[in-house]
């Protein structure tokens, strides 16, 4: 990502807000050397914060969600493909219709794993290894320049497969030493776009599904539940484990079910807007061959 | 809330395995049980009495039955707790016989699992809410689609016990493809001689509303209550002028620019056409493709020819709506096109569309007719002479799983041996071979009937397939095998004719859409249960008959059609629709309006509700289940993450409950 | 019949196991035994849980079942909160694929299934412990066959000593 890049996002932020077309403009604010911030930008002089680097880690698109949306008009969103899947993912489950939103996509080079870092091979996100959406499934215009990142070892996919080659008992002690730390604080829900739920099944006692203590028993069933809702949903932003103050590897338990769903069913969410969701349709040739 | 614990003994059955007093002892303690007790059979009079008397004497909010299956005797005790006054669902039934006494020998651990299973129930019924029957309005009018055998045996059946009927056609007569047979099997009676009465009753019957040469567009609505739009084509003619004297017919100077879809395209029909003599309505219609006037404002020849003013040449489609409480899909069938033409493909090597003389069996059936193309003398389509020597070929495209159409088409073994006989009856001297894989011929006097064509008529049976035709001096060669002999065959054949399969209407898979029951890959209706409801869809309100559902012959079709009707007709017993109230219900200030739960719902229940603010703005939209179709199974609860939707009896609340009780 | 078993406490001990306490002994004395919960549905599994009782076809006591009207009902909470509630083994089961009563729930359940099971075992929680099955209405043998597999088998894993470890018995709202 270029400084052209960021020039393109204020010429177009500012061109979008001075002909009307959007009413705000939801972008990655410049916050210092290599930090980002979200902004709504609605003037041109807040457009001229926005920038597009290496550390536009957020997923904007949590903003386009039903309570968090900006009232009056149409939106603009900065959006890198990441971003943009989990956009599509909102769009298939009416939670935005896709003339209310302008995307503004970026042809991305990767992020990095946190804030306040230089890109490079060691610093690049584990999840922008195996992208496949480098240039966005969908946008209204384009900016940036699409080029491979740092090359990065497979270390989520290579961590998956160590847990799976424990025995049962050592998963679950990995898991339930990983899942005491949980202090229930819901970072992870409420960075999420596709945790848009009015009341989460966690906030309903009646009945009381999930306990709400930091139980490790009830940290397990919270972090079971939520991965399982995002079954075929989730579209590998990881925002859930970079907001997660524990450091849990959340990612992990997101990514093995995404590879459950493409081995099982040939499921990639978030690429088209009109596919069916994947718990939702069925196939008559579903595997069963573990159901007796 | 209080509560009352029942055990049944069922004489020995439960109680020589449980303890029935000290599980009725052991309920007693539990909070909020104020009765509880046991007695020999729970089902019976006395029974029931003690029950009743119990909820009265007590004020029970809640009873729990400890006895057999609920589905043994759910109804009995609902019904019982409604005589007392208590509302029937807040009843709910331990299962102490089959799940208990009767699978384990006698001692503590039955008790104790009985005691178990009785405070499951209790902790469900706890959680139970006092629900009423949904009543849902109904409309005691019926649709029809489809007027071939199958829609016009419903119609009739309908409207003779009384209600009204709207028949919808999307051909200008009615009479489907029946019409369109020389003889039926396995009478060899007279095709039209046996419908065109039925034709004309329907015409003329009080209660039913043809409309001919029109089209369903959209359904709205539910059982009881649907609202349907339905197209009006224009004829180019006023009906309610014109007297079918058929001169426009004649004046029509366009004579040879249309094939005639009622002659399988075997002979020409003017622009201005009835599509076969004996039509109804016997009001012409004006092919605009074609007409002279619609082309370049020329002619206008009918209109002179009119003695009664009946042409209108600027006559418009016309949508009209119905108010209906049920529909009957008899929709029929097409047949299989080998040129590719209707979606599958396959038997190019047939020569089918290449060769004249290889035709389809409604072709042959128009040959054979005595009002068809050939004034009913078997003739080839090439040059109108008589064939010495037919070769008939079953199974082409059915069975195949390869081309796309596994199935059996059911009627072709018949019609085939039909085809046979009527030939050798006409022409003495002809040769007639059928290529078949087996015979079936299930019905009754059907099997007779295909050994009159062999033995009595001599048709010459080969079992084994074709695998090529061509042309060699004149003459088809059709090359196959005789498989029980073991050797190739080849018959060089003046005339072929092809069985190939049935397969639903081109635009079933749309219509089916338009009305929202369900369609397999092949475009057939899908009935609600392939055994014991084969004329429901899963579609309340919404029936079928026919050909439209699978592939069969006139007499199925006609019992499906009665079988439809008196489906309808028990719909329209009642004034109003009682319906079971476990159906599912929508938490509208929770839901986040994803639908996930309408992608999974079987029966088109679940639609989008918009809730607006005071100033007609958008506030949400969020799912909306109609109890009217809701059959209760709770897939859409499962399915939403913030559980939005609940199944009313089976909540999350009430499942709850029974998980931990066994904590 | 014996007294201990006028008191539900006493009569639950019988059959439940000790639950947080080391496999072996309950409180009783017995040995321990499993606790197995079975969703089923009513049209198909439920009916033939009713066959094979009607078929006197003797199986083991562990196991209580919740009926539903359909697999489609089940939600992976339930196993969570069955598991949460002291089960040592949980089961699953409902009518065969094109058989479902409502046409479609069990091809719903299915794929849930799959995607939960692979979910559970990728934490530890693996078929050991979590079954599932289809039993029409006319299968009595089958489910006998079925549930009393599903038992056996959590006795041989014992008492789910792992998870329970991790409950905080005072941070809980037990009703």
């Amino acid at each position: 990502m270029t400084e052209s890049a960021t020039n393109d996002i204020r010429a177009a932020a500012r061109r979008l807000l001075a002909d009307g077309t959007v009413s705000v403009v939801i972008g990655y604010g410049d916050a210092g050397p290599n930090r980002t911030v979200p902004i709504f930008a609605r003037t041109a002089a807040q457009a001229d914060r926005l920038v597009v680097s290496h550390s536009a880690l957020n997923n904007l698109t949590v903003y386009l969600t039903r309570a968090l949306r900006p009232v009056g008009g149409r939106i603009a969103i900065v959006a890198k493909g990441c971003d943009v899947r989990a956009l599509v993912m909102l769009m298939s489950e009416s939670q935005i219709a896709r003339e209310d939103v302008y995307v503004i996509g970026v042809a991305c080079a990767g992020v990095t794993t946190s804030m306040g870092q230089p890109m490079s091979a060691e610093t690049v996100a584990a999840k922008c290894r195996d992208c496949i959406v480098r240039t966005p499934p969908l946008y209204d215009e384009l900016v940036g320049v699409q080029c491979e990142p740092p090359a990065t070892s497979d270390v989520l996919d290579r961590r998956i497969a160590e847990i799976e080659a424990m025995s049962a008992h050592e998963r679950f002690d990995y898991w339930a030493a990983e899942l005491e730390l949980c202090t229930r604080c819901y970072a992870c829900r409420q960075v999420c776009p596709l945790c848009y739920c009015t009341q989460c099944i966690v906030d309903r006692s009646v009945p009381q599904w999930i306990e709400t203590s930091a139980s490790p028993r009830a940290n397990l069933s919270w972090n079971l539940t939520r991965a399982f809702h995002l079954a075929g949903r989730c579209v590998g932003c990881n925002e859930c484990e970079r907001a997660c103050p524990a450091g849990i590897p959340l990612s992990l338990l997101n990514r093995q079910l995404a590879a459950t769903a493409l081995r099982e069913f040939g499921y990639v969410p978030g690429i088209d807007p009109a596919a069916p969701a994947l718990v939702g349709s069925y196939d008559l040739a579903d595997r069963e061959e573990y159901i007796r | 809330m209080k509560l009352g614990v029942f055990i049944c003994h069922c004489g020995e059955n439960i109680g020589r395995t449980v303890d029935c007093p000290a599980v009725a002892a052991a309920c007693a303690t539990i909070p909020g049980v104020d009765v509880a007790v046991d007695y020999k059979y729970m089902c019976s009079d006395p029974g029931q009495n003690l029950l009743i008397n119990a909820i009265r004497e007590h004020a029970l909010d809640g009873v729990v039955v400890g006895s057999c299956s609920p589905h043994m005797h759910e109804r009995t005790f609902r019904r019982a707790c409604a005589n007392a006054g208590l509302n029937p669902f807040m009843f709910e039934m331990a299962n102490l016989r089959e799940h208990c006494s009767w699978i384990h020998d006698r001692g503590p651990i039955p008790t104790a699992k009985a005691a178990d299973l009785v405070r499951i129930a209790v902790e469900k019924v706890r959680r139970n809410d006092a629900l009423i029957p949904i009543r849902v309005p109904v409309t005691k009018r019926a649709l029809v689609i489809g007027a071939g055998i199958a829609g016009i045996q419903a119609a009739l059946d309908i409207a003779g016990a009384g209600y009204e009927v709207v028949l919808v056609e999307k051909e200008p007569s009615i009479g489907g493809h029946m019409s369109q047979l020389s003889e039926t099997f396995p009478t060899l009676d007279c095709s039209q001689c046996i419908l065109t009465p039925r034709m004309v009753e329907v015409y003329q019957h009080p209660n039913i509303r043809l409309m001919s040469y029109s089209e369903v567009e959209k359904v709205d609505g539910y059982v009881g209550n649907f609202s349907v739009t339905i197209r009006r084509k224009a004829r180019g003619v006023r009906a309610e002028l014109c007297t079918g004297c058929g001169d426009c017919v004649q004046k029509c100077p366009i004579k040879k620019k249309a094939t005639s879809e009622f002659d399988e395209g075997l002979a020409m029909r003017p622009a201005m056409y009835v599509p076969f003599p004996q039509a109804v309505p016997n009001i012409p219609v004006i092919d605009r493709a074609v007409c002279t006037y619609y082309r370049n404002g020329k002619c206008k020849a009918c209109e002179k020819a009119c003695g009664r003013g009946a042409i209108d040449f600027e006559q418009q489609d016309e949508m009209v709506t119905e108010e209906v409480g049920a529909i009957v899909v008899a929709t029929g069938y097409r047949l299989y096109k080998v040129d590719g033409s209707s979606g599958y493909d396959g038997y190019g090597e047939y020569g089918y569309g290449r060769y004249p003389d290889v035709i389809d069996g409604l072709q042959f059936e128009r040959i054979a007719s005595a009002s068809g193309p050939t004034g009913g003398e078997i003739e080839r389509p090439s040059d109108h002479t008589v064939p010495k020597k037919i070769v008939f070929i079953q199974c082409v495209g059915s069975r195949d799983e390869s081309k796309g159409i596994s199935y059996c088409s059911k009627i072709c073994c018949m019609y085939t041996a039909k085809h046979a006989m009527l030939y050798r009856h006409k022409v003495h001297d002809g040769e007639a071979y059928v290529f078949y894989m087996d015979i079936r011929s299930g019905g009754k006097g059907y099997d007779e009937f295909v050994r009159r064509a062999i033995e009595e008529d001599h048709v010459h049976y080969v079992r084994g397939r074709v695998s090529r035709i061509w042309q060699r001096d004149g003459k088809y060669i059709v090359r196959g095998e005789d498989t029980l002999a073991g050797v190739p065959v080849e018959v060089e054949a003046d005339m072929v004719v092809l069985a190939t399969a049935m397969i639903p209407q081109a635009t079933a898979p749309r219509l089916a859409q338009t009305i929202g029951v369900p369609y397999d890959a092949h475009g057939f209706l899908v009935e609600a249960h392939p055994k014991l409801r084969p004329v429901e869809s899963s579609t309340a309100g919404v029936f079928m008959a026919g050909a439209c559902n699978s592939p069969r012959d006139i007499p199925e079709s006609v019992a499906m059609a009665s079988a439809a009707a008196a489906k309808t007709l028990v719909l329209f017993g009642s004034d109003v629709l009682e319906r079971e109230p476990t159906v599912a219900h929508v938490d509208e200030s929770t839901c986040a309006g994803c639908f996930r739960c309408q992608s999974v719902c079987a029966y088109s229940a679940i639609s989008r509700k918009e809730i607006r603010n005071r100033d007609g703005s958008l506030r949400a939209t969020v799912a909306y289940v109609n109890d009217g179709l809701c059959q209760g199974c709770g897939t859409c609860s499962a399915t939403c993450p913030s559980k939005s939707v609940e199944l009313v009896g089976f909540t999350g609340e009430q499942i709850y409950g029974e998980i931990h009780a066994m904590a | 019949m014996n007294a201990d078993v006028v008191d539900t406490g006493v009569v639950r001990a019988g059959v439940e196991s000790a639950g947080d306490d080391n496999a072996g002994t309950g409180a009783a004395g017995a040995p321990w035994e499993p606790k197995v919960v079975a969703f089923v549905c009513n049209w198909c599994t439920y009916t033939g849980a009713d066959l094979a009782g009607t078929s006197r076809l003797k199986q083991q006591p562990n196991a209580r079942l919740i009926r539903v009207p359909c697999t489609g009902r089940i939600d992976p909470l339930f196993i969570i909160k069955a598991f949460e509630s002291g089960a040592d083994g949980v089961l699953v089961s409902g009518c065969h694929p094109a058989d479902c009563h409502y046409g479609t729930g069990n091809y719903h359940a299915r794929r849930r299934w799959t995607l939960f099971r692979s979910l559970l075992e990728f934490t530890g929680i693996d078929a050991t412990r979590l079954h599932f099955s289809w039993v029409s209405a006319s299968e009595g043998r089958k489910w006998v066959d079925v549930v009393d597999g599903v038992i056996d088998e959590a006795r041989r894993q014992g008492p789910f000593e792992r998870y329970h470890a991790l409950a905080r018995p005072e941070a809980m709202i037990d009703d």
